[in-house]
């Protein structure tokens, strides 16, 4: 049975037990709204660029399957104090500036502008994985829920490497 | 209320497109690594940052991808492209 849903969190929610049981369609589009101010709004970053604390363990580049764990970052880091642990992409304008791809100075700058309305308490670097099934169904639940539960984040934006 | 909105900023859009993201940003001709533009260039990364987070406010059509170019940025590159099988 296939069920396609129409975009919006209103059929998502409508067919969420029925989801449960069964692999997600490949023309679901989980969407959620945004019926807010961005002005009244608190901004998570969720980063699949390998970014972590440098007194945090290092992502495992080793073996070539990946790593399929998460780092989290609390929101008053000090960016200099942030690295990069990834082997699949050039990542020297990174360890230059950790704001192109994890742009927690550049997100201060607009609350400082009253663009947003605040920065989330906790962010999230992740890093390379070829383990795609564990990561949809493991890993990407996980960093879900510390973002639901402890960011109190309105809005998350996402950046890849 | 379930559900947190998001958007994806990406440099690789054929890529990224394949997961549906709900709300996606493509800054045209960035290469990997990066995503918000060059070191050091923070009003070029203020404005990719300040686009995406519009796009939430933006009626985009779930699953597509946005494209907007930034002459600031300088050299363009090519994204990577989905192998067909």
């Amino acid at each position: 049975m296939i069920v396609e849903l129409s975009c919006s969190y209103r059929a998502e929610f409508r067919f969420a037990n029925l989801l449960a049981n069964m692999p997600i369609s490949r023309k679901c589009v989980p969407f959620t709204p945004f019926d807010r101010e961005l002005s009244k709004s608190t901004i998570a970053i969720v980063t699949a660029g390998g970014v972590h604390l440098q007194d945090q363990e290092p992502f495992n580049i080793a073996d070539e399957l990946g790593d399929l764990g998460y780092r989290e970052i609390p929101a008053d880091v000090d960016s200099s104090r942030l690295m990069v642990t990834h082997h699949h992409y050039d990542h020297r304008d990174a360890d230059e500036d950790i704001n192109v791809v994890f742009p927690i100075d550049v997100l201060r700058d607009l609350e400082g502008e009253g663009i947003i309305g605040g920065i989330a308490r906790k962010h999230i670097g992740y890093g390379y994985t070829q383990q795609l099934k564990a990561m949809y169904e493991g890993t990407a639940r996980e960093i879900a829920n510390e973002i639901d539960r402890g960011s109190r984040a309105d809005v998350v934006i996402l950046t890849g490497g | 209320m379930k559900g947190i909105s998001t958007v994806l900023i990406t440099i690789s859009p054929e890529v990224s497109a394949q997961m549906r993201p709900p709300r996606a940003l493509y800054p045209k001709g960035f290469k990997i690594g990066n995503s918000l533009g060059r070191p050091g260039m923070r009003s070029l990364q203020k404005q990719v940052l300040r686009d995406a987070l519009e796009l939430l406010n933006q009626n985009t059509r779930p699953g597509d991808t946005v494209t907007l170019e930034y002459p600031d940025y300088g050299e363009q590159y090519e994204p990577p492209r989905v192998k067909k099988l």
